[in-house]
Protein backbone atom coordinates (compact mmCIF):
# COMPACT_ATOMS: atom_id res chain seq x y z
CA UNK A 1 0.00 0.00 0.00
CA UNK A 2 1.27 3.48 -0.70
CA UNK A 3 2.62 5.81 1.93
CA UNK A 4 -0.27 8.15 1.09
CA UNK A 5 -2.42 6.44 3.73
CA UNK A 6 -0.30 8.13 6.43
CA UNK A 7 -1.02 11.66 5.14
CA UNK A 8 -3.24 12.62 8.09
CA UNK A 9 -1.78 10.73 11.01
CA UNK A 10 1.94 11.34 10.53
CA UNK A 11 1.92 15.17 10.73
CA UNK A 12 -0.22 14.84 13.85
CA UNK A 13 2.25 12.39 15.44
CA UNK A 14 5.24 14.49 14.39
CA UNK A 15 3.74 17.51 16.17
CA UNK A 16 2.69 15.45 19.21
CA UNK A 17 6.19 13.93 19.42
CA UNK A 18 7.68 17.42 19.54
CA UNK A 19 5.52 18.10 22.59
CA UNK A 20 6.95 15.14 24.49
CA UNK A 21 8.98 16.41 27.40
CA UNK A 22 12.75 16.32 27.14
CA UNK A 23 14.55 13.99 29.61
CA UNK A 24 16.07 17.04 31.33
CA UNK A 25 12.65 18.64 31.77
CA UNK A 26 11.38 15.42 33.38
CA UNK A 27 14.34 14.97 35.74
CA UNK A 28 14.03 18.61 36.82
CA UNK A 29 10.54 17.83 38.16
CA UNK A 30 11.98 15.43 40.76
CA UNK A 31 11.97 17.17 44.10
CA UNK A 32 9.28 19.73 43.19
CA UNK A 33 5.99 19.86 45.05
CA UNK A 34 2.86 18.38 43.47
CA UNK A 35 1.41 21.87 42.92
CA UNK A 36 4.58 22.97 41.18
CA UNK A 37 4.61 19.85 39.01
CA UNK A 38 0.93 20.37 38.18
CA UNK A 39 1.52 24.00 37.18
CA UNK A 40 4.39 22.94 34.90
CA UNK A 41 2.29 20.13 33.36
CA UNK A 42 -0.46 22.64 32.66
CA UNK A 43 1.83 24.09 30.01
CA UNK A 44 2.04 20.70 28.26
CA UNK A 45 -0.54 18.55 26.40
CA UNK A 46 -1.77 17.34 29.83
CA UNK A 47 -3.39 20.75 30.45
CA UNK A 48 -6.96 19.75 29.56
CA UNK A 49 -7.03 16.64 31.78
CA UNK A 50 -5.30 18.36 34.72
CA UNK A 51 -7.73 21.28 34.62
CA UNK A 52 -10.56 18.71 34.93
CA UNK A 53 -9.31 17.61 38.36
CA UNK A 54 -12.07 18.57 40.76
CA UNK A 55 -10.79 16.85 43.86
CA UNK A 56 -7.75 17.63 45.97
CA UNK A 57 -4.47 17.61 44.04
CA UNK A 58 -2.80 14.31 44.88
CA UNK A 59 -0.46 11.92 43.10
CA UNK A 60 -3.50 9.72 42.40
CA UNK A 61 -5.62 12.47 40.85
CA UNK A 62 -2.68 13.62 38.72
CA UNK A 63 -1.93 10.02 37.70
CA UNK A 64 -5.55 9.61 36.55
CA UNK A 65 -5.23 12.81 34.51
CA UNK A 66 -2.06 11.56 32.83
CA UNK A 67 -3.59 8.17 32.02
CA UNK A 68 -6.71 9.85 30.63
CA UNK A 69 -4.46 12.02 28.46
CA UNK A 70 -2.66 8.94 27.15
CA UNK A 71 -5.93 7.20 26.33
CA UNK A 72 -7.38 10.36 24.72
CA UNK A 73 -4.23 10.72 22.60
CA UNK A 74 -4.54 7.11 21.44
CA UNK A 75 -8.21 7.67 20.59
CA UNK A 76 -7.41 10.87 18.68
CA UNK A 77 -4.72 9.09 16.68
CA UNK A 78 -7.05 6.17 16.08
CA UNK A 79 -9.64 8.45 14.48
CA UNK A 80 -7.24 9.75 11.87
CA UNK A 81 -5.42 6.46 11.23
CA UNK A 82 -5.78 4.27 8.18
CA UNK A 83 -8.05 1.24 8.65
CA UNK A 84 -5.54 -1.40 9.73
CA UNK A 85 -3.62 0.91 12.01
CA UNK A 86 -6.92 2.03 13.53
CA UNK A 87 -7.64 -1.62 14.23
CA UNK A 88 -4.23 -2.04 15.85
CA UNK A 89 -4.74 1.06 18.00
CA UNK A 90 -8.17 -0.10 19.05
CA UNK A 91 -6.75 -3.47 20.13
CA UNK A 92 -3.87 -1.59 21.79
CA UNK A 93 -6.46 0.33 23.82
CA UNK A 94 -7.92 -3.01 24.87
CA UNK A 95 -5.02 -3.20 27.32
CA UNK A 96 -6.70 -0.38 29.25
CA UNK A 97 -10.12 -1.98 28.85
CA UNK A 98 -8.62 -5.17 30.24
CA UNK A 99 -7.30 -3.17 33.21
CA UNK A 100 -10.82 -1.88 33.72
CA UNK A 101 -12.31 -5.41 33.59
CA UNK A 102 -9.66 -6.66 36.01
CA UNK A 103 -10.40 -3.77 38.38
CA UNK A 104 -14.13 -4.63 38.29
CA UNK A 105 -13.36 -8.28 39.02
CA UNK A 106 -11.08 -7.34 41.91
CA UNK A 107 -13.69 -5.00 43.34
CA UNK A 108 -16.32 -7.76 43.19
CA UNK A 109 -13.91 -10.25 44.76
CA UNK A 110 -13.27 -7.81 47.58
CA UNK A 111 -17.02 -7.08 47.83
CA UNK A 112 -16.55 -3.33 47.65
CA UNK A 113 -19.50 -1.01 47.39
CA UNK A 114 -20.09 0.93 44.18
CA UNK A 115 -18.29 4.19 45.09
CA UNK A 116 -15.36 2.42 46.66
CA UNK A 117 -15.05 0.13 43.61
CA UNK A 118 -15.12 3.09 41.20
CA UNK A 119 -11.99 4.44 42.92
CA UNK A 120 -10.01 1.60 41.36
CA UNK A 121 -11.66 1.62 37.95
CA UNK A 122 -10.59 3.84 35.09
CA UNK A 123 -13.42 3.80 32.53
CA UNK A 124 -12.10 3.53 29.02
CA UNK A 125 -13.34 2.81 25.51
CA UNK A 126 -16.43 0.63 25.46
CA UNK A 127 -16.35 0.37 29.22
CA UNK A 128 -17.40 3.92 30.04
CA UNK A 129 -18.40 5.02 33.53
CA UNK A 130 -22.11 4.24 33.06
CA UNK A 131 -21.32 0.73 31.80
CA UNK A 132 -18.90 0.07 34.66
CA UNK A 133 -21.44 1.25 37.22
CA UNK A 134 -24.13 -0.93 35.63
CA UNK A 135 -21.89 -4.00 35.71
CA UNK A 136 -21.08 -3.37 39.36
CA UNK A 137 -24.75 -2.83 40.14
CA UNK A 138 -26.15 -5.94 38.49
CA UNK A 139 -23.30 -8.30 39.39
CA UNK A 140 -23.45 -10.08 42.68
CA UNK A 141 -20.21 -11.97 42.17
CA UNK A 142 -17.41 -12.67 39.69
CA UNK A 143 -19.57 -15.07 37.68
CA UNK A 144 -22.16 -12.31 37.19
CA UNK A 145 -19.42 -9.94 35.95
CA UNK A 146 -18.48 -12.51 33.29
CA UNK A 147 -22.14 -12.78 32.31
CA UNK A 148 -22.67 -9.02 32.15
CA UNK A 149 -19.67 -8.77 29.83
CA UNK A 150 -21.05 -11.45 27.52
CA UNK A 151 -21.59 -8.92 24.71
CA UNK A 152 -17.84 -8.28 24.64
CA UNK A 153 -15.03 -10.76 24.05
CA UNK A 154 -14.07 -10.53 27.75
CA UNK A 155 -17.30 -12.37 28.58
CA UNK A 156 -16.34 -15.54 26.70
CA UNK A 157 -12.72 -15.32 27.94
CA UNK A 158 -13.93 -15.04 31.53
CA UNK A 159 -16.46 -17.80 31.04
CA UNK A 160 -13.71 -20.20 29.99
CA UNK A 161 -11.36 -19.00 32.72
CA UNK A 162 -14.11 -19.22 35.32
CA UNK A 163 -14.25 -23.02 35.08
CA UNK A 164 -10.56 -23.16 36.07
CA UNK A 165 -11.14 -20.55 38.76
CA UNK A 166 -13.98 -22.58 40.25
CA UNK A 167 -11.72 -25.60 40.38
CA UNK A 168 -8.51 -24.02 41.65
CA UNK A 169 -9.85 -20.91 43.42
CA UNK A 170 -6.92 -18.87 42.15
CA UNK A 171 -8.17 -15.40 41.26
CA UNK A 172 -5.25 -14.08 39.28
CA UNK A 173 -5.68 -16.84 36.69
CA UNK A 174 -8.73 -14.87 35.50
CA UNK A 175 -6.52 -11.79 35.11
CA UNK A 176 -3.83 -13.82 33.33
CA UNK A 177 -6.38 -15.14 30.84
CA UNK A 178 -7.63 -11.62 30.10
CA UNK A 179 -4.07 -10.39 29.51
CA UNK A 180 -3.25 -13.40 27.34
CA UNK A 181 -6.37 -12.75 25.29
CA UNK A 182 -5.58 -9.05 24.78
CA UNK A 183 -1.96 -9.63 23.78
CA UNK A 184 -2.95 -12.50 21.47
CA UNK A 185 -5.50 -10.23 19.82
CA UNK A 186 -2.91 -7.46 19.41
CA UNK A 187 -0.58 -10.03 17.86
CA UNK A 188 -3.26 -11.25 15.46
CA UNK A 189 -4.00 -7.64 14.47
CA UNK A 190 -0.32 -7.06 13.77
CA UNK A 191 -0.51 -10.08 11.49
CA UNK A 192 -3.08 -8.23 9.40
CA UNK A 193 -0.66 -5.35 8.77
CA UNK A 194 1.44 -5.53 5.68
CA UNK A 195 5.09 -5.12 4.64
CA UNK A 196 7.32 -2.88 6.73
CA UNK A 197 4.53 -1.96 9.14
CA UNK A 198 4.14 -5.60 10.08
CA UNK A 199 7.88 -6.03 10.49
CA UNK A 200 8.25 -2.96 12.73
CA UNK A 201 5.14 -3.74 14.80
CA UNK A 202 6.22 -7.35 15.29
CA UNK A 203 9.62 -6.17 16.52
CA UNK A 204 8.36 -3.43 18.86
CA UNK A 205 5.29 -5.17 20.27
CA UNK A 206 6.96 -8.56 20.10
CA UNK A 207 9.72 -7.18 22.26
CA UNK A 208 7.15 -5.85 24.72
CA UNK A 209 5.53 -9.29 24.95
CA UNK A 210 8.86 -11.09 25.18
CA UNK A 211 10.04 -8.67 27.89
CA UNK A 212 6.86 -9.39 29.83
CA UNK A 213 7.43 -13.15 29.46
CA UNK A 214 11.09 -12.87 30.51
CA UNK A 215 10.09 -10.83 33.58
CA UNK A 216 7.36 -13.35 34.44
CA UNK A 217 9.74 -16.32 34.13
CA UNK A 218 12.42 -14.72 36.29
CA UNK A 219 9.98 -13.57 38.96
CA UNK A 220 8.34 -17.00 39.05
CA UNK A 221 11.72 -18.69 39.29
CA UNK A 222 12.68 -16.37 42.15
CA UNK A 223 9.47 -17.47 43.91
CA UNK A 224 10.33 -21.12 43.31
CA UNK A 225 7.35 -21.77 41.06
CA UNK A 226 7.48 -24.94 38.97
CA UNK A 227 8.15 -24.83 35.22
CA UNK A 228 4.72 -26.26 34.46
CA UNK A 229 3.06 -23.49 36.44
CA UNK A 230 5.23 -20.77 34.84
CA UNK A 231 4.05 -21.80 31.36
CA UNK A 232 0.48 -20.97 32.39
CA UNK A 233 1.37 -17.33 33.01
CA UNK A 234 3.22 -16.69 29.75
CA UNK A 235 1.74 -14.83 26.82
CA UNK A 236 1.61 -17.46 24.11
CA UNK A 237 2.65 -15.20 21.20
CA UNK A 238 6.10 -13.98 20.38
CA UNK A 239 8.45 -12.65 17.75
CA UNK A 240 11.69 -14.29 18.86
CA UNK A 241 11.18 -16.19 22.10
CA UNK A 242 8.43 -18.61 21.18
CA UNK A 243 6.89 -21.16 23.51
CA UNK A 244 9.34 -23.85 22.43
CA UNK A 245 12.38 -21.59 22.89
CA UNK A 246 11.20 -20.35 26.28
CA UNK A 247 10.58 -23.89 27.43
CA UNK A 248 14.29 -24.57 27.04
CA UNK A 249 15.47 -21.45 28.85
CA UNK A 250 12.97 -21.88 31.70
CA UNK A 251 15.07 -24.82 32.84
CA UNK A 252 18.13 -22.62 33.42
CA UNK A 253 18.99 -22.57 37.07
CA UNK A 254 20.19 -19.00 37.57
CA UNK A 255 19.67 -15.56 36.11
CA UNK A 256 23.07 -15.44 34.35
CA UNK A 257 22.64 -18.69 32.45
CA UNK A 258 19.07 -17.62 31.67
CA UNK A 259 20.27 -14.34 30.11
CA UNK A 260 23.07 -16.18 28.27
CA UNK A 261 20.48 -18.52 26.76
CA UNK A 262 18.33 -15.55 25.71
CA UNK A 263 21.34 -13.92 24.02
CA UNK A 264 22.00 -17.18 22.21
CA UNK A 265 18.37 -17.40 21.12
CA UNK A 266 18.43 -13.79 19.89
CA UNK A 267 21.60 -14.53 17.96
CA UNK A 268 20.11 -17.69 16.44
CA UNK A 269 17.02 -15.74 15.40
CA UNK A 270 19.31 -13.03 13.97
CA UNK A 271 17.31 -10.39 15.77
CA UNK A 272 19.56 -7.35 16.12
CA UNK A 273 17.27 -5.45 18.48
CA UNK A 274 16.96 -8.36 20.89
CA UNK A 275 20.71 -8.86 20.72
CA UNK A 276 21.33 -5.19 21.66
CA UNK A 277 19.12 -5.46 24.74
CA UNK A 278 20.12 -8.85 26.05
CA UNK A 279 23.83 -8.38 25.32
CA UNK A 280 23.63 -5.13 27.31
CA UNK A 281 21.97 -7.00 30.20
CA UNK A 282 24.59 -9.74 29.90
CA UNK A 283 27.41 -7.16 29.99
CA UNK A 284 26.01 -5.46 33.08
CA UNK A 285 26.01 -8.78 34.90
CA UNK A 286 22.58 -8.07 36.36
CA UNK A 287 21.56 -9.98 39.45
CA UNK A 288 18.60 -7.94 40.63
CA UNK A 289 15.21 -8.41 39.02
CA UNK A 290 14.33 -4.73 39.44
CA UNK A 291 17.43 -3.67 37.49
CA UNK A 292 16.65 -6.25 34.83
CA UNK A 293 13.08 -4.94 34.52
CA UNK A 294 14.42 -1.42 34.13
CA UNK A 295 16.88 -2.47 31.42
CA UNK A 296 14.16 -4.35 29.54
CA UNK A 297 11.83 -1.34 29.69
CA UNK A 298 14.56 1.00 28.56
CA UNK A 299 15.33 -1.46 25.75
CA UNK A 300 11.75 -1.05 24.62
CA UNK A 301 12.04 2.76 24.27
CA UNK A 302 15.40 2.50 22.59
CA UNK A 303 14.13 -0.11 20.11
CA UNK A 304 11.20 2.17 19.23
CA UNK A 305 13.60 5.07 18.63
CA UNK A 306 15.93 2.82 16.63
CA UNK A 307 13.05 1.91 14.34
CA UNK A 308 12.64 5.59 13.39
CA UNK A 309 16.34 5.87 12.60
CA UNK A 310 16.48 2.56 10.75
CA UNK A 311 13.48 3.11 8.51
CA UNK A 312 12.39 6.37 6.90
CA UNK A 313 9.96 8.00 9.32
CA UNK A 314 6.51 9.28 8.30
CA UNK A 315 5.87 6.41 5.88
CA UNK A 316 5.47 3.54 8.26
CA UNK A 317 4.10 2.60 11.67
CA UNK A 318 7.51 3.04 13.35
CA UNK A 319 6.93 6.66 14.29
CA UNK A 320 3.50 5.90 15.73
CA UNK A 321 4.77 3.06 17.91
CA UNK A 322 7.80 5.07 18.98
CA UNK A 323 5.54 7.97 19.90
CA UNK A 324 3.19 5.72 21.89
CA UNK A 325 6.09 4.16 23.76
CA UNK A 326 7.72 7.54 24.45
CA UNK A 327 4.40 8.95 25.61
CA UNK A 328 3.70 5.91 27.80
CA UNK A 329 7.12 6.10 29.45
CA UNK A 330 6.66 9.86 29.91
CA UNK A 331 3.41 9.14 31.78
CA UNK A 332 5.18 6.45 33.78
CA UNK A 333 8.09 8.75 34.63
CA UNK A 334 5.75 11.53 35.71
CA UNK A 335 3.84 9.06 37.85
CA UNK A 336 7.12 7.90 39.41
CA UNK A 337 8.04 11.50 40.23
CA UNK A 338 4.65 12.40 41.67
CA UNK A 339 4.27 9.26 43.77
CA UNK A 340 7.87 9.58 44.95
CA UNK A 341 7.36 13.23 45.86
CA UNK A 342 4.19 12.39 47.79
CA UNK A 343 6.00 9.65 49.73
CA UNK A 344 8.93 11.92 50.53
CA UNK A 345 11.47 9.96 48.48
CA UNK A 346 14.70 11.95 47.95
CA UNK A 347 14.99 13.51 44.44
CA UNK A 348 18.18 11.59 43.66
CA UNK A 349 16.44 8.27 44.32
CA UNK A 350 13.49 9.34 42.17
CA UNK A 351 15.84 10.32 39.34
CA UNK A 352 17.48 6.89 39.48
CA UNK A 353 14.08 5.27 38.96
CA UNK A 354 13.22 7.23 35.83
CA UNK A 355 13.27 5.42 32.53
CA UNK A 356 14.97 7.67 30.02
CA UNK A 357 16.58 6.72 26.73
CA UNK A 358 20.35 7.13 26.67
CA UNK B 1 9.06 -21.45 109.06
CA UNK B 2 9.32 -18.58 111.49
CA UNK B 3 10.66 -19.47 114.90
CA UNK B 4 8.98 -18.14 118.04
CA UNK B 5 11.50 -18.01 120.84
CA UNK B 6 8.82 -18.83 123.37
CA UNK B 7 8.13 -22.13 121.69
CA UNK B 8 11.77 -23.16 121.48
CA UNK B 9 12.76 -25.93 123.81
CA UNK B 10 16.11 -24.92 125.25
CA UNK B 11 17.58 -28.35 125.01
CA UNK B 12 20.87 -29.56 123.62
CA UNK B 13 18.96 -31.71 121.12
CA UNK B 14 17.02 -28.68 119.92
CA UNK B 15 20.29 -26.75 119.63
CA UNK B 16 21.76 -29.47 117.44
CA UNK B 17 18.60 -29.52 115.32
CA UNK B 18 18.67 -25.75 114.91
CA UNK B 19 22.37 -25.74 113.99
CA UNK B 20 21.64 -28.38 111.36
CA UNK B 21 18.82 -26.24 110.03
CA UNK B 22 21.09 -23.22 109.93
CA UNK B 23 23.79 -24.96 107.94
CA UNK B 24 21.15 -26.29 105.54
CA UNK B 25 19.72 -22.76 105.09
CA UNK B 26 23.20 -21.43 104.38
CA UNK B 27 23.65 -24.20 101.79
CA UNK B 28 20.37 -23.23 100.15
CA UNK B 29 21.49 -19.58 99.99
CA UNK B 30 24.68 -20.71 98.25
CA UNK B 31 22.69 -22.75 95.72
CA UNK B 32 20.28 -19.86 95.12
CA UNK B 33 23.23 -17.52 94.56
CA UNK B 34 24.68 -19.91 92.00
CA UNK B 35 21.24 -20.20 90.30
CA UNK B 36 20.99 -16.43 90.18
CA UNK B 37 24.42 -16.22 88.57
CA UNK B 38 23.45 -18.78 85.95
CA UNK B 39 20.18 -16.98 85.26
CA UNK B 40 21.94 -13.61 85.00
CA UNK B 41 24.37 -15.06 82.47
CA UNK B 42 21.52 -16.49 80.39
CA UNK B 43 19.63 -13.20 80.68
CA UNK B 44 22.62 -11.24 79.36
CA UNK B 45 23.06 -13.78 76.59
CA UNK B 46 19.43 -13.32 75.51
CA UNK B 47 19.41 -9.54 75.96
CA UNK B 48 22.52 -9.29 73.78
CA UNK B 49 20.61 -10.96 70.95
CA UNK B 50 17.78 -8.41 71.00
CA UNK B 51 19.40 -5.20 69.58
CA UNK B 52 20.91 -6.82 66.45
CA UNK B 53 17.70 -8.73 65.78
CA UNK B 54 15.60 -5.60 66.32
CA UNK B 55 17.92 -3.59 64.04
CA UNK B 56 17.67 -6.32 61.42
CA UNK B 57 13.88 -6.27 61.69
CA UNK B 58 13.69 -2.47 61.37
CA UNK B 59 16.09 -2.56 58.41
CA UNK B 60 14.05 -5.27 56.68
CA UNK B 61 10.80 -3.36 57.29
CA UNK B 62 12.36 -0.13 56.00
CA UNK B 63 13.60 -1.90 52.87
CA UNK B 64 10.19 -3.52 52.40
CA UNK B 65 8.49 -0.14 52.65
CA UNK B 66 10.94 1.46 50.21
CA UNK B 67 10.42 -1.38 47.73
CA UNK B 68 6.67 -1.05 48.15
CA UNK B 69 6.80 2.68 47.41
CA UNK B 70 9.03 1.95 44.40
CA UNK B 71 6.45 -0.61 43.20
CA UNK B 72 3.78 2.08 43.55
CA UNK B 73 5.98 4.55 41.68
CA UNK B 74 6.39 2.09 38.80
CA UNK B 75 2.91 0.60 38.55
CA UNK B 76 0.80 3.33 40.15
CA UNK B 77 -0.48 3.37 43.70
CA UNK B 78 -4.09 2.78 42.71
CA UNK B 79 -3.16 -0.29 40.71
CA UNK B 80 -1.12 -1.74 43.56
CA UNK B 81 -3.98 -1.04 45.92
CA UNK B 82 -6.38 -2.67 43.45
CA UNK B 83 -4.15 -5.71 43.02
CA UNK B 84 -3.94 -6.09 46.79
CA UNK B 85 -7.74 -6.35 46.97
CA UNK B 86 -7.68 -9.68 45.21
CA UNK B 87 -4.21 -10.91 46.15
CA UNK B 88 -4.18 -14.36 47.66
CA UNK B 89 -3.76 -13.90 51.38
CA UNK B 90 -1.14 -15.86 53.28
CA UNK B 91 -2.31 -17.39 56.52
CA UNK B 92 0.44 -17.59 59.06
CA UNK B 93 0.26 -19.77 62.12
CA UNK B 94 2.49 -19.69 65.15
CA UNK B 95 3.13 -22.98 66.87
CA UNK B 96 4.42 -22.81 70.40
CA UNK B 97 6.80 -25.43 71.67
CA UNK B 98 8.65 -25.84 74.96
CA UNK B 99 12.37 -26.16 75.30
CA UNK B 100 14.32 -26.97 78.46
CA UNK B 101 16.89 -24.30 79.10
CA UNK B 102 19.14 -23.22 81.92
CA UNK B 103 18.34 -24.85 85.35
CA UNK B 104 15.66 -26.91 83.63
CA UNK B 105 13.44 -23.87 83.16
CA UNK B 106 11.06 -24.35 80.25
CA UNK B 107 11.40 -21.62 77.61
CA UNK B 108 8.90 -21.06 74.80
CA UNK B 109 9.98 -21.62 71.20
CA UNK B 110 7.77 -20.01 68.59
CA UNK B 111 7.62 -21.33 65.06
CA UNK B 112 6.05 -19.19 62.33
CA UNK B 113 4.77 -21.15 59.39
CA UNK B 114 2.76 -20.44 56.27
CA UNK B 115 -0.52 -22.29 56.33
CA UNK B 116 -1.51 -22.18 52.68
CA UNK B 117 1.69 -21.93 50.71
CA UNK B 118 0.51 -21.07 47.20
CA UNK B 119 1.98 -22.99 44.29
CA UNK B 120 1.92 -19.87 42.13
CA UNK B 121 2.24 -16.11 42.49
CA UNK B 122 -0.20 -14.31 44.74
CA UNK B 123 -1.16 -11.66 42.20
CA UNK B 124 -0.99 -10.95 38.48
CA UNK B 125 2.65 -10.49 37.55
CA UNK B 126 1.93 -8.45 34.42
CA UNK B 127 0.33 -5.65 36.44
CA UNK B 128 3.09 -5.33 38.99
CA UNK B 129 6.84 -5.00 39.14
CA UNK B 130 9.42 -7.23 40.80
CA UNK B 131 9.74 -4.64 43.58
CA UNK B 132 6.37 -5.77 44.92
CA UNK B 133 7.53 -9.40 45.15
CA UNK B 134 10.71 -8.31 46.88
CA UNK B 135 8.73 -6.09 49.25
CA UNK B 136 6.39 -8.99 50.12
CA UNK B 137 9.38 -11.28 50.69
CA UNK B 138 11.01 -8.71 52.97
CA UNK B 139 7.80 -8.31 54.98
CA UNK B 140 7.71 -12.07 55.39
CA UNK B 141 11.34 -12.04 56.57
CA UNK B 142 10.50 -9.27 59.02
CA UNK B 143 7.62 -11.38 60.38
CA UNK B 144 10.04 -14.22 61.13
CA UNK B 145 12.30 -11.73 62.95
CA UNK B 146 9.33 -10.36 64.90
CA UNK B 147 8.39 -13.88 66.03
CA UNK B 148 12.01 -14.60 67.00
CA UNK B 149 12.04 -11.37 69.02
CA UNK B 150 8.80 -12.39 70.73
CA UNK B 151 10.36 -15.74 71.58
CA UNK B 152 13.40 -14.06 73.14
CA UNK B 153 11.20 -11.58 75.01
CA UNK B 154 9.14 -14.50 76.34
CA UNK B 155 12.29 -16.24 77.56
CA UNK B 156 13.57 -13.00 79.14
CA UNK B 157 10.28 -12.56 80.97
CA UNK B 158 10.39 -16.12 82.31
CA UNK B 159 14.01 -15.67 83.43
CA UNK B 160 13.19 -12.39 85.17
CA UNK B 161 10.24 -14.03 86.91
CA UNK B 162 12.37 -16.95 88.08
CA UNK B 163 15.12 -14.57 89.14
CA UNK B 164 12.71 -12.52 91.23
CA UNK B 165 11.34 -15.71 92.87
CA UNK B 166 14.88 -16.92 93.63
CA UNK B 167 15.83 -13.47 94.93
CA UNK B 168 12.79 -13.44 97.19
CA UNK B 169 13.62 -16.91 98.48
CA UNK B 170 17.24 -15.87 99.10
CA UNK B 171 16.21 -12.70 100.90
CA UNK B 172 13.74 -14.60 103.03
CA UNK B 173 16.41 -17.09 104.08
CA UNK B 174 19.15 -14.48 104.50
CA UNK B 175 17.19 -11.81 106.28
CA UNK B 176 14.44 -13.74 108.07
CA UNK B 177 15.12 -17.40 108.60
CA UNK B 178 18.86 -17.22 109.31
CA UNK B 179 18.55 -14.35 111.86
CA UNK B 180 15.69 -16.22 113.56
CA UNK B 181 17.74 -19.41 113.67
CA UNK B 182 20.74 -17.48 114.98
CA UNK B 183 18.55 -15.90 117.66
CA UNK B 184 17.09 -19.27 118.65
CA UNK B 185 20.52 -20.88 118.76
CA UNK B 186 21.88 -18.00 120.81
CA UNK B 187 18.85 -18.23 123.10
CA UNK B 188 19.32 -21.95 123.66
CA UNK B 189 23.06 -21.48 124.12
CA UNK B 190 22.41 -18.79 126.73
CA UNK B 191 19.83 -20.91 128.51
CA UNK B 192 22.15 -23.90 128.44
CA UNK B 193 25.07 -21.80 129.69
CA UNK B 194 22.84 -20.44 132.46
CA UNK B 195 21.74 -23.95 133.40
CA UNK B 196 25.37 -25.08 133.41
CA UNK B 197 26.32 -22.20 135.62
CA UNK B 198 23.46 -22.95 138.02
CA UNK B 199 24.42 -26.61 138.03
CA UNK B 200 28.05 -25.70 138.76
CA UNK B 201 27.01 -23.44 141.65
CA UNK B 202 24.67 -26.12 142.94
CA UNK B 203 27.48 -28.72 142.76
CA UNK B 204 29.88 -26.41 144.54
CA UNK B 205 27.28 -25.68 147.29
CA UNK B 206 26.56 -29.37 147.69
CA UNK B 207 30.29 -30.17 147.78
CA UNK B 208 30.81 -27.44 150.39
CA UNK B 209 27.88 -28.72 152.47
CA UNK B 210 29.23 -32.28 152.15
CA UNK B 211 32.65 -31.11 153.32
CA UNK B 212 31.11 -29.22 156.27
CA UNK B 213 29.06 -32.26 157.20
CA UNK B 214 32.16 -34.44 157.03
CA UNK B 215 34.11 -32.02 159.23
CA UNK B 216 31.23 -31.93 161.78
CA UNK B 217 31.15 -35.75 162.02
CA UNK B 218 34.91 -35.88 162.31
Amino acid sequence: MSAWKYKRIMPKIAVAKLKIMEPKEITNLAGMSLHHISSILEKTPYKAEISEIRTELTANSLEDALLKNFINTCEELMEMSPKRIRLLLSTFLMKFEADCVKAILRAKKAELDMDEAMRYIMPVGRLDEARCRKILEISENIADVAESLSDMEYGSVLEKAFAVYEEEKVFYLLEVDIDRHVYSKIWRTIGKLGGLDKKIARTVIGLEIDSANVKTILRCKAMGISEGQIRRYLIPVSEVFGEKELEEVIRESDIHSFINSLVRLARDAMSRDYQYIFTEIQKQNVTSLTTLEKLLDRGLIETSLRMIKRYTPYFNIGLLLAFLNLKWFEVRNLRTIMRGTESGIPPDTIKKMLLLPR
Amino acid sequence: MSIELASVHPTRLELLRLRRRKSMAEGIVDILKKDLDALTLKLFELVKKIPPLRDKMYKTLREAYELFVEAEMISGSRKIEGVSLAAQPIDFSISEDKKKGVLGIIFPTLQLSEENRASGPRFNLLDTSANLDESATKIKDALYDIVKLAEIEGSVRIILEVMSIKKRQMNRIQFKILPQLNAAIRYIELILEETERQDAVRVRVLQRKRKERALKHA
